[in-house]
């Protein structure tokens, strides 16, 4: 996030686009609220019908996978009516030119053809966010988990470059990041082309550096993606060590996967529970849970907070930076680290961003005025204070690049024979592959068990109730799952969460990876919905939600 | 934009001059100047209600007692609010509290509540000199229809200790706009309820919980057994941490009884941090007080009873020669696992190994994963599923 | 959202608004009506529910007879009327005062108050509530409709109001009032001196002249026509009889305020008033008379606390009747916050005199204060009903005016149950604002409840206080638990117990009564000691055991019930 989640609530407009944000931040989402209840215009565009929609000004219900033609088009609509912000424009950024000559093919007339949704909404909410000082822009995987999930992203940047609206408080692009750590996880270089703190791979003086401070020679070569890793596996590469993740139930087109994963050499899987993933583990090492141990997380507005340990881990189990330490031993390095203040401070010291942060530091942070903890990186040395909105006074990177970038349709579009649109996502009572949240007896109540919804026409087409057991096929795989018949979805488009083993969405989603980030298009696939032949898991009910508490459109017609 | 103080408008409060920042309540202004005025409906998150009637204070040339939470200050105002200084201010606290305990039991609660849940109501009881004044029943119903019957494990309604502050139904509303639950009724059988009488499973109610976090004496409480056994509030170690979920990073309590699992400890619940007292220099306001720093959703609530389960993986396991996985010491599993991935590395290149790191786990421990990949194996095949 | 045009979120507000009527047509608080009423609103579900159980006629959809158990109806039998609509197998509850105390005792059948109701019109029923009718000859059909009035009458001298002149065709207030423009009826309404008739008697110019200066757009003008404090019904005959007062009086504010659209507020209960209403609009907006103005009619559902202005916004609003914090007041912050003028019937009513005959000639016919005023009269008189007369007129005089005395006065409540009772020897003191509230009560809405001899101050507390516990709106402790702490303590007075802690019932009832008056949020709390605490004060005779407890006070002391 450019800017913080304080921010939010004194925002005069917001858009919203692919992100469920009540289900997956809900937290983030009260500020949201807030702002609403203060007055601010929210705009939420999404395919479906979400809690947000309901006390948004416009709701920008797109057909997925189209979000260049909208985003596009509203840029078309900033540039034609001279609604950009000059200034802004010639001092702090470059590619202006090229992409006003690229979103002029963008009308909102023909982006309503594409995206379903009105020109003239395009044209209000495009006005609108160009007009409004204090105009943030919040996303999530619903811009990301496309195979153009990067294009998404620069239209959105070009957006906000043109209207300049970065640099100030209640403005800016904001990822709402999915998980406690993503991006902390991103920040300590567990990516393939950046060591910690975003330093490259391939970048000489870098590389001497970690070379000089670990005492090896270090590879130059960029390393494989997490979807190319997945698509290699079996093939270029024959070993994994995977902590915490199931990639079995997390990963697109899991079949496939698991063809390949059968010719994967060896694989050590660091774990806190049993999953999918065990099936093909060479050694288990039992794990801890975040109330185990001492560490970091970052949250989505780059603040490093602590971790701290409660309890201990069940006996026999590890905490993971011991166990890491331990099978770097076992591996023959002879590593100097004690504890987590330990690996911190050389995690911090060597990154410029993080260099003012220390375990010590954030343990004697109190909260501020708002009740916040830790420190907001780019903190830089142990004075500086962090910081709360970047690219203040001026862009970070010298001038904001603006990238001109054409509508591609999504890989894998309905036809014939799979007529219907499948979208993933979350819920809120779930928490990615559930092995925690489906373990507390509460969440699960209220939400038991696999679902898909459907549309009441294309149900009817299908002679399929509310309630009926279904079966979701796409080209890659079938699940079961209870049919849930709600308008909250479009017509020709169905929705499925991710969160139960039982009926893994990823046995059917595509794998195709965005060109860039490897993010595969979790977000848009083709399918078909039939009335289950022997279906063999428990039928459930739908417990209260907003969408059941008589709001209109969902009131049986 | 912070004004110099000197220049600040002031007020005159027990006979003392305070400056205040223009927007600033006579409550906020009392209470970051050391002068205790009791609250039980007031949160800076909310609109303040001036339901309670806790706060009173007598404001100079105002006929009427005045609510502190949702009056602001004036410049040159003249406000007494402690009983030391104000006859009419003692009369009021003490007899507002021991009309509150009529219709509520005090101390002398049975079971049913978790133990060593807050009452703000016995405390200013207490302080103000509260007379037993007789008890009246109580003609409220509980919510959630019949508590015996609402299935929702986390969250239950005692009437016998609710003062309607509205507390819960407005964070409900205000907070999270949910709205799932309500006053109903009028007069003395108002209560709080679910529409229809209704399980909260079966209502808007997202489960976070924050009825319980706001509640001033405990009337909406936790359900969950453990909360329930626990020892009283003053023998649990409190933990701060962040939350294991979403991005978000909420900061809050886990609530650990340090004694469970064999001096092991568990934790029985999770509850906001308490604010720190404001500081004593007058506050500069945003567009809206009180911010969501110590809300919570359902998940970061209640959702901690994984890391209890009897499914956690408590020993290392090695795959065998019969292609089963089985127990092994700590030592034989590293060996294995280092051994392992080096043969792969011998057979196959560096680049043959790929490190599936965890955005679930701490910076110090991605680190580590990263260095391992880099230093150790030698490939900058590592990666983690902030992609997916 | 263009300009001029709502946005989405003032839409939803305004929808709102209307769940309280979407409430009354799902059928009242009935399993699911709730759900139903928030799709048809967008309002949430538990608010939906949360309306339907604060209102008495909402919460309790099953009961269709309410026999009025004010005090004047029970001096006149009401008592009776229940128990043989009870015995008759009808499913009636005792109701809060519906406003007819000159008919008493009244019914309420439905949405339709049927005036002076009998044992034996029960009985005829046969068990059929839909049978019910009053065999008083008050009742009458007008054009198919129920209709009825009550008795009016007047001091001999200029009328305001003139209620026995009945409905006129004279629409010259409206053009005077445009002669005059907004700063001339602006002066002529200070010049008046007229002050809220509702009850707290606040000058009327403030709040006008506060409307129209406030910069804040739309502003509002709100008619409150809940009339429900016990022993009033004066806004009810004026309805009745002088809508075209009230029609063209709200006009000429609205005009004055630089309002548009006008709410008006009536307790539901005023089925009959209603179509008075409904008809003078349609006449006076057919020709021409109303043009650019809303009315807006909204029917309350059995909340006495929605008679105080800020608990009527929020009904206005599809909310819980709850008063709001004031400071901000409703001129400024009022319906959905914007400036709003909000007066009572009588109040408006009398605009009308005011811009066609002057400010001065409306406050020369007071004798101390400012104007005539109507004043309801029951109880213990021999012809019960509304008299103008010039403000400030005398017990006695009053009561010479409707029909005298009907046995030995021993006390009397001047301005509604709000009040208090006062005893014989007031019977000469003026009854306007100050001369009343020197002695501790008040003229409030001037509901004149007259008692004789036969009457227990001790009972009349009572039932006093019984009325001001159901109608406490629950928001804040001193008056939800004060009023139940009183009522309770003279309940076991009478019956002879003491309380949980083995004191006297009424040890704490001055330091509850104080906490009420000074803790209290609104009017409601702050006054609802006043009937028990005026008794004890002039009628101490009639609490014989109102002394420090006797050594006999044991815990052996039997539980002794009537």
């Amino acid at each position: 996030m450019t800017n913080s989640i304080r921010e939010i609530r004194d925002a005069d407009f917001l858009f919203v686009i692919g992100s469920n944000t009540t289900e997956a931040h809900p937290v983030i989402a009260m500020e949201m609220k807030r702002a609403v209840r203060d007055g601010a215009t929210l705009v939420v565009a999404d395919p479906r019908r979400i809690w947000l929609t309901e006390i948004a000004e416009k709701h920008l219900q797109l057909n997925p996978g189209t979000d260049v033609w909208l985003l596009n088009a509203m840029a078309h609509v900033i540039v034609t009516e001279g609604l950009v912000d000059k200034a802004f424009i010639e001092t702090h950024t470059e590619g202006y030119e090229a992409v006003a000559e690229t979103v002029k093919r963008y009308s909102p007339e023909e982006a309503e053809r594409v995206t379903g949704i009105p020109a003239e909404d395009i044209r209000w909410a495009a006005r609108k966010y160009a007009t409004t000082k204090k105009a943030g822009i919040y996303y999530t995987l619903g811009i990301t988990e496309h195979s153009h999930g990067t294009d998404n992203v620069y239209a959105l940047a070009n957006l906000v470059l043109m209207t300049g609206h970065l640099g100030g408080e209640s403005m800016g692009l904001n990822p709402l990041r999915g998980q406690n750590n993503v991006q902390g996880a991103n920040d300590a270089g567990a990516t393939p082309i950046y060591y910690p703190g975003y330093q490259r791979v391939d970048d000489e003086k870098v590389r001497a550096k970690y070379e000089a401070l670990w005492g090896v020679e270090l590879s130059p070569e960029p390393g494989w993606n997490l979807n190319e890793m997945m698509k290699k596996a079996g093939d270029e590469i024959r070993g994994f060590f995977v902590m915490g993740e199931d990639i079995i139930l997390s990963e697109p087109n899991v079949l496939a996967l698991e063809e390949r994963m059968n010719r994967v050499e060896f694989l050590v899987l660091q774990e806190i529970f049993p999953n999918e993933t065990m099936r093909f583990a060479d050694v288990v090492l039992p794990a801890s849970g975040f109330a185990e141990k001492e560490g970091v997380f970052v949250n989505s507005e780059r603040r490093m907070q602590r971790v701290r340990k409660a309890i201990d881990p069940p006996k026999g189990a590890r905490a993971d930076w011991q166990i890491l330490l331990d099978l770097a031993a076992a591996s023959g390095a002879s590593w100097h680290h004690r504890t987590p203040a330990d690996i911190f401070d050389e995690f911090a010291q060597h990154a410029p961003n993080f260099a003012g942060i220390s375990h010590a530091r954030l343990d004697a942070q109190g909260e501020d005025e708002d009740g916040y903890t830790g420190l907001q990186w780019p903190c830089p040395d142990p004075d500086h204070p962090g910081t709360r909105y970047l690219h203040e006074g001026r862009v970070l990177r010298g001038k904001g690049l603006l990238t001109a970038v054409e509508y591609r349709p999504s890989d894998e579009l309905p036809d014939e024979e799979y007529g219907l649109l499948l979208s993933t996502g979350r819920t809120l009572y779930h928490y990615n592959a559930a092995t925690q949240t489906r373990r507390d007896p509460g969440l699960d109540t209220k939400q038991p068990g696999a679902f898909v919804q459907l549309h009441p026409r294309d149900a009817k087409k299908r002679s399929i109730r509310d309630g009926d057991p279904v079966t979701i096929t796409t080209r890659r795989g079938s699940i079961d799952a209870i049919a849930h018949v709600s308008r909250q979805v479009k017509p020709g488009c169905i929705w499925m969460a991710l969160h139960f083993a039982e009926a893994r969405a990823n046995v059917l989603t595509n794998d195709k990876g965005d060109a860039v980030t490897g993010t595969a298009e979790y977000k848009v696939c083709a399918a078909e919905v039939t009335k289950a032949s022997d279906y063999t898991g428990e039928l459930h009910e739908f417990r209260g939600s907003h969408y059941q508490a008589g709001h209109a459109e969902d009131a049986p017609s | 934009m912070i004004q110099r103080t000197d220049q600040l408008p002031t007020i005159e409060l027990d006979g003392r001059q305070i400056t205040f920042h223009p927007g600033e309540s006579l409550l906020e202004v009392a209470s970051r100047s050391g002068v205790q005025i009791p609250t039980l409906c007031h949160d800076p998150r909310l609109d303040p209600a001036g339901a309670c009637r806790s706060c009173l204070v007598e404001v100079e040339g105002q006929r009427r007692l005045l609510p502190s939470c949702a009056t602001p200050a004036v410049d040159g105002q003249k406000v007494t609010a402690s009983p030391e200084h104000s006859p009419r201010i003692e009369r009021h606290r003490k007899s507002l509290f021991s009309l509150y305990l009529t219709e509520h039991p005090g101390e002398d609660h049975p079971d049913g509540v978790e133990r060593g849940a807050p009452n703000k109501l016995v405390r200013a009881a207490k302080a103000f000199g509260a007379e037993d004044w007789g008890k009246l029943e109580n003609l409220r119903d509980d919510l959630l229809g019949d508590r015996s019957h609402d299935e929702n494990p986390y969250i239950q309604f005692d009437s016998d200790l609710c003062i309607l502050c509205a507390k819960c139904t407005r964070y409900c509303d205000e907070v999270e706009s949910v709205s799932a639950i309500t006053l109903a009724g009028r007069g003395s059988e108002t209560t709080i309820a679910t529409p229809d009488g209704r399980s909260l499973l079966d209502t808007t109610c997202e489960m976070c919980g924050g009825c319980v976090a706001v509640c001033p004496t405990g009337a909406m409480g936790e359900k969950k057994p453990k909360t329930h056994k626990m020892p009283v509030e003053a023998e649990l170690e409190k933990v701060r941490t962040t939350c294991n979920y979403c991005g978000v990073g909420c900061q809050f309590d886990l609530n650990v009884d340090p004694a469970a699992r064999e001096g092991g400890g568990e934790i029985v619940k999770v509850t906001s941090p308490t604010p720190a007292p404001p500081p004593p220099t007058p506050q500069p306001r945003g567009r809206t007080g009180g911010s969501t720093a110590r809300t919570r959703c359902g998940k970061g609530r209640f959702g901690y009873d994984f890391l209890h389960h009897e499914d956690r993986l408590k020993t290392p396991l090695v795959r065998g020669a019969d292609g089963e996985l089985h127990p092994a010491t700590w030592d034989e599993a590293l060996a294995a696992a280092a051994a392992g991935l080096r043969g792969v590395q011998e057979r196959h290149g560096k680049d043959a190994l790929a490190f599936v790191s965890s955005s679930r786990c701490t910076v110090e421990e991605n680190f580590l994963v990263q260095k391992l990949s880099r230093a150790v194996f030698g490939t900058n095949n590592v990666h983690q599923c902030a992609a997916t | 959202m263009n300009d001029g045009t709502k946005s989405r979120s003032e839409e939803r507000t305004r929808k709102r608004g209307e769940v309280p009527d979407q409430l009354e047509l799902a059928g009242g608080m009935v399993p699911g009506s709730a759900a139903i009423v928030a799709a048809a609103t967008g309002d949430s579900e538990a608010h939906a529910y949360g309306v339907a159980s604060f209102y008495s006629l909402l919460a309790r959809p099953e009961k269709k007879l309410r026999v009025c158990t004010g005090l004047s109806c029970r001096l006149r039998g009401a008592d009776e009327v229940l128990s043989a609509a009870r015995e008759a197998g009808l499913d009636a509850e005792g109701y809060s005062c519906l406003a007819a105390c000159d008919a008493a005792p009244a019914v309420l059948k439905g949405r339709e108050t049927l005036p002076e109701v009998t044992p034996e019109d029960m009985a005829r029923t046969g068990g059929d509530w839909q049978q019910l009718v009053s065999s008083s000859p008050r009742m009458q059909t007008v054009e198919g409709a129920p209709n009825w009035f009550g008795d009016v009458g007047s001091y001999d001298g200029p009328l305001v109001f003139d209620l026995p002149a009945g409905e006129s065709e004279d629409t010259s207030a409206l053009a005077a009032a445009a002669e005059l423009g907004t700063p001339g009826v602006l002066d002529a309404i200070e010049a008046s001196g007229l002050q809220g008739r509702g009850g707290a008697g606040f000058p009327a110019h403030i709040k006008w002249r506060a409307v129209a200066g406030m910069p804040a757009a739309p502003h509002f003008v709100v008619l409150n026509a809940d009339e429900s404090e016990p022993g009033t019904f004066k806004d009810r005959e004026v309805m009745m009889r002088r809508p075209d007062l009230v029609v063209i009086g709200l006009a000429i504010a609205a005009r004055a305020v630089g309002a548009t659209e006008i709410y008006l507020y009536l307790r539901g209960e005023f089925t009959i008033p209603r179509r008075r209403i409904e008809a003078t609009l349609a006449r006076l907006s057919a020709a021409g008379h109303l043009d650019g103005l809303d009315f807006h009619i909204h029917e309350g559902q059995g909340a006495y606390i929605c008679g105080e202005e800020t608990a009527l916004l929020e009904a206005l609003e599809g909310k819980r009747g709850m008063p709001r914090l004031k400071p901000p007041f409703p001129v400024e912050h009022g319906l959905w916050g914007k400036p709003t003028l909000i007066h009572n019937v009588e109040t408006i009513a009398a605009v009308p005199f005011i811009v066609l005959n002057g400010g001065a000639a409306f406050r020369d016919l007071g004798r101390g204060e400012p104007g005539t005023k109507l004043y309801s009269i029951s109880g213990h008189v021999g012809r019960p009903g509304v008299y103008e007369t010039p403000l400030g007129v005398s017990l006695d005089e009053l009561v010479e005016l409707a029909g005298g005395y009907t046995g030995t006065l021993k006390a009397f409540s001047p301005g509604g149950a709000s009040s208090g009772f006062l005893p014989a020897s007031e019977r000469t003191r003026p009854m306007d604002y100050k001369h009343l509230a020197d002695v501790g009560s008040m003229l409030g809405s001037s509901g004149v409840v007259v008692l004789d001899d036969t009457v227990d101050l001790r009972w009349s507390a009572l039932e006093q206080l019984r009325f001001f516990e159901d109608e406490s709106c629950g928001q804040c402790a001193p008056c939800r638990i004060g009023t139940r702490y009183l009522r309770d303590a003279v309940d076991r007075d009478i019956a002879g117990t003491r309380l949980s802690n083995g004191e006297a019932p009424l040890t704490h009832v001055d330091d509850a009564a104080w906490q009420m008056v000074e803790g209290s949020i609104c009017g409601l709390g702050q006054i609802a000691a006043l009937p028990l605490t005026s008794a004890r004060q002039h009628f101490p005779a009639d609490f014989p055991s109102d002394t420090p407890p006797k050594d006999s006070a044991s815990p052996s002391e039997p539980e002794a019930t009537k």
